[in-house]
């Protein structure tokens, strides 16, 4: 098994405890000490981002597995968002399917129960054959795992980009509920409690979290990769949450397996593990792989010694394998012993103290591609058959996102989803990444991306209550690659101020690189969680007006059409307090029902927002020169600049009065024309748009 | 109700819930067709009650040859999470009143493609057929390739009934994309 640890750390390790760690030591380091989990390259960073509100319950500096907001009626939300690109780049079934199950544990081990997956799946150009197979095998592996565990896929997002070639990105992020007086801790406060693990460990997902924390080697790393078993993972989902009540703490075993999950866990004390007490998959396991096996379905707890008999009673019900193996102790040592002989034995305070890193950044800014010139309504043609704008139905309908009985909006119905929830309110969901832009720059790229999912939430009538973050770099050692890590977390972090929702957990994953050393594009993602009181089904109809809401820009850079059709051309810059007040006025429209259909622009510009009526069998009237704002054509149609939004109504006099008296710029730039007809008229130059709505509906389902 | 505590005799109905019984290892409802619990449900069967399986129940009571045919993997080797229309084509426990009605429910499986060695036979035991808005049978409408866009059977005596697609998931308007609930129209049914 390879070790990511640098000299200088092993150099570290010496000093500190005096002397040469054992084999075994080092690895159970390497593990801890991993970017994966110590978050050394990014923790100074992600210190530094507004996690505090009135409504947050647990936020990221409890360090917790999740995090946690107020919903009113005694409930909580728990959301949280983890990756699994690099076993997904090798195995894309178990990957995929693995990272479902990971992050549906770290929701359990808070108490709560999940309701609802997102998945954002980045993958390469499909002409490649690799990425066809890694893109079927991640949708399967997401939909076994979630199917048969019965939590809903509800939403997501998929999307292509070359930059992803060789290493894809599979981003799922999963929000559960539970009585806010009934979170599970992570961690324990004192000693003497008793270590019970359910499940068996096997020899798969050795060393996960050092080989998740650097580059992928080209060399065979299938051991790394975890093999998912969803039935087990339904059985600790049941059984979890009918213990919950009778443990101090809970743990899912992830990243680093046992290493990490006991000494986290411990939170500082210390904790002794017999290892022959381990319940085991296979025979004759090392010690040293007992510690650090990533194999799934696994849970630790924390017990009271006079409880341990009834969780474990909890569990054998379903014939699941669950043992006490070790307590917590006073002395602050992280021991694992194997029938008496001392297999680890290190100071908690080295294993959770890692060296933190600030790298080194530059200031340079990538430059654009020539100009190719083209027609507009060529561009039109080409915009809206990128496989970013075809229908996702291939992939969500391998989902089942009808589970749970609960999912309003469904995947492909809306920019964001919606779910009910138990006391009668409305849970909205989405996430939004944009590499194209973040590639230009990465600071306004935080703030739109924020701003953007705070929309979406918006276009179904919900106002943001939480958000987490993923940030996906490539090597964080490189001056460029930091820069945007560290500017992304900047402009995150004011957009979540300016729009009042808090960050409560996240994730980082550096070293995403292709085979030839090439980082992917920048990619943060947000994934955010927002609630309304009513009810909401949008409708597309004939004759409906198109009320264009804010102002479009001359700024194309980092849009669809500017990745297609290159120029110098300016970068958007977000103005957060106009997606504040322009979401807050939609969401006030659909609360009285003045709207129908709600899309906010995003990617494809004013022409992509019009493309789901298109799809849906309809024309469109465009009068572009109604577009205020940005003087040139292409701007005005596919600029993806913020603070806009698309309406679709019947009451046009009443917005049009309404937005000036919020100080919004609004204008009626279309109707919702007949289905004689499939296409756009712009300016009453009528453009048939048949061929593309046929690729639309047959791009993915026609993929060999 | 928890697997092992179920007592046959204390229900008049069963109703075998869809659901990845058994993470449908080996093959969609074998393991569990092979369970102490399907031993109860047979009794009632014998005894004349009445046996919904919806989904993965429906996978069971095949596997447990409570009814006749075998349910394969979909024709496109994928899971599917569809809304699609229904044509109820017999009157049975679950469809009392409602022969010739199209209903709209959704589907949510990997392998639900009704198979019987004989049409004849299988064409006498189907209760819902796969169709279009309009109820008309044909191949576009089929989203698995079941024999003769079979959705669900019964056995002869119509006191067990197998579906694929879910009535559960069609009976509250807030979820239905248009606002519809036939299946509460069917569990209505079961429960008179």
């Amino acid at each position: 098994m390879r070790l990511s640890l640098s000299t200088y750390e092993m150099e570290l390790v010496r000093k500190q405890i005096g002397r040469e760690p054992l084999e075994s030591e080092w690895k159970v380091i390497d593990a801890l000490w991993s970017e994966h989990c110590s978050y050394k390259s990014s923790k100074i960073f992600l210190r530094t981002f507004p996690t505090g509100g009135e409504n947050v319950i647990m936020g990221i500096e409890d360090w917790q597995d999740a995090g946690a907001v107020d919903l009113g009626d005694g409930l909580a939300l728990v959301l949280k968002v983890e990756s699994h690109n690099h076993p997904s780049a090798i195995d894309p079934f178990n990957g995929a399917a693995t990272g479902v199950g990971g992050i549906i544990r770290d929701i359990v081990s808070k108490g709560a129960k999940p309701i609802a997956l997102l998945d954002m799946i980045r993958v390469g150009d499909l002409g490649s054959e690799r990425n066809r197979w890694l893109l079927k095998g991640i949708i399967s592996g997401i939909g076994f795992y979630g199917n048969s565990i019965g939590v809903p896929v509800v939403g997501g997002e998929l999307s292509f980009d070359e930059s992803y070639n060789d290493n894809p990105l599979v981003d799922v992020a999963c929000a559960g509920i539970v009585k806010k007086d009934k979170i599970i801790p992570s961690v324990v406060k004192k000693s003497g409690l008793k270590l019970v693990l359910v499940g068996l460990t096997g020899i798969d997902g050795l060393g996960g979290a050092s080989f998740a924390s650097r580059k992928l080697s080209g060399e065979d790393e299938i051991g790394a990769v975890q093999i998912a078993d969803p039935f087990a993972g339904k059985i600790i989902i049941d059984a979890t949450l009918e213990v919950s009540d009778k443990v101090e703490a809970i743990k899912d075993l992830g990243g680093g397996g046992l290493a990490v999950a006991v000494t986290e866990m411990a939170n500082g004390l210390g904790a002794n593990i017999k290892l022959e007490n381990v319940p085991l998959r296979v025979k004759e396991m090392t010690p040293e792989d007992i510690i650090v096996s990533e194999t799934q379905e696994r849970m630790l707890f924390a017990v009271e010694e006079g409880n341990v008999q009834s969780v474990c009673k909890s569990f054998e019900y379903y014939e699941y394998p669950c043992a006490v193996i070790g307590e917590i102790t006073e002395d602050k040592i992280i021991r694992f012993t194997f029938e008496g002989k001392e297999i680890v034995s290190l100071p908690s305070e080295l294993l959770l103290s890692p060296p933190l890193y600030m790298w080194g950044t530059s200031t340079e800014r990538r430059g654009m591609k020539p100009r190719i010139a083209v027609e507009i309504g060529q561009a039109i043609r080409k915009v809206l058959t990128h496989p970013d704008m075809v229908s996702k139905e291939w992939a969500y309908s391998q989902f089942d996102y009808e589970v749970g009985i609960s999912t309003v909006i469904k995947p492909g119905e809306a920019d964001a989803s919606l779910v009910k929830l138990p006391n009668g309110k409305f849970l909205a969901l989405k996430g939004d990444a944009n590499p194209e832009l973040c590639l230009y720059n990465s600071y306004e790229c935080g703030k739109a991306i924020f701003a953007e999912v705070y929309r979406n939430l918006a276009t179904v009538g919900s106002i943001g209550v939480a958000a987490v973050d993923h940030l996906q770099f490539g090597d964080p050692r490189r001056p460029e690659v930091y820069q945007d890590f560290v500017n992304s977390v900047r402009g995150i972090s004011e957009a979540s101020k300016v729009l009042n929702v808090p960050i409560v957990g996240g994730k980082v994953s550096f070293y995403n690189e292709n085979l030839r050393g090439e980082a992917i594009k920048p990619t943060p993602l947000i994934v955010m969680a927002g609630i309304s009181e009513k009810f909401f089904r949008p409708k597309i109809d004939e004759d409906q007006y198109i009320v264009l809401l804010g102002i479009t820009k001359d700024q194309l850079a980092g849009s669809l059409y500017h990745k297609l059709f290159g120029g110098e051309e300016e970068t958007p810059n977000e103005i957060l307090y106009e997606d504040l007040i322009t979401s807050k006025f939609v969401t006030q429209l659909i609360r009285e029902g003045k709207v129908e259909f709600v899309k906010d622009i995003s990617k494809g510009g004013i022409i992509g927002s019009l493309w789901p009526i298109i799809v849906k069998g309809y024309s469109v009237s465009l009068n572009i020169d109604s577009i205020i704002g940005a003087s040139r054509v292409e701007s005005k149609l596919f600029s993806e600049n913020g603070g806009r939004f698309i309406l679709l109504t019947q009451n046009l006099e009443e917005i049009i009065s309404r937005s000036r008296d919020n100080g919004i710029f609004s204008s009626q730039i279309g109707k919702v024309k007949g289905r004689e007809k499939i296409g756009l008229s712009l300016n009453d130059k009528f453009l048939d748009l048949t061929e593309e709505v046929d690729k639309y509906y047959n791009f993915l389902e026609g993929m060999q | 109700m928890k697997y092992k505590e179920f007592d046959p005799d204390r229900f008049d109905a069963v109703i075998l819930a869809g659901g990845f019984s058994f993470g449908d290892y080996l093959r969609a409802g074998s393991v569990a067709a092979n369970s102490d619990t399907m031993a109860k449900v047979k009794e009632m069967v014998n005894s004349g009650k009445k046996v919904l399986g919806i989904c993965n129940g429906f996978q069971i009571l095949v596997e447990s040859n409570l009814l006749e045919g075998g349910l394969l993997p979909n024709l496109n080797m994928r899971f599917i999470s569809k809304w699609i229309y229904l044509k109820i084509v017999k009157e049975t426990a679950l469809t009392k009143g409602l022969k010739g009605k199209v209903i709209k429910l959704p589907i949510a499986h990997a392998e639900g493609r009704y198979y019987h060695d004989n049409p004849q036979r299988a064409s006498e035991l189907a209760v819902f057929q796969y169709t279009n808005n309009l109820g008309e049978v044909d191949e576009k409408s089929n989203p698995n390739g079941s024999l003769l866009n079979i959705a669900g059977i019964s056995n002869e005596e119509g006191n067990v009934i197998g579906l694929m697609p879910h009535p559960e998931r069609a009976s509250f308007p807030l979820i239905s994309p248009d606002g519809s609930s036939d299946g509460l129209m069917l569990l209505r049914s079961f429960l008179r």
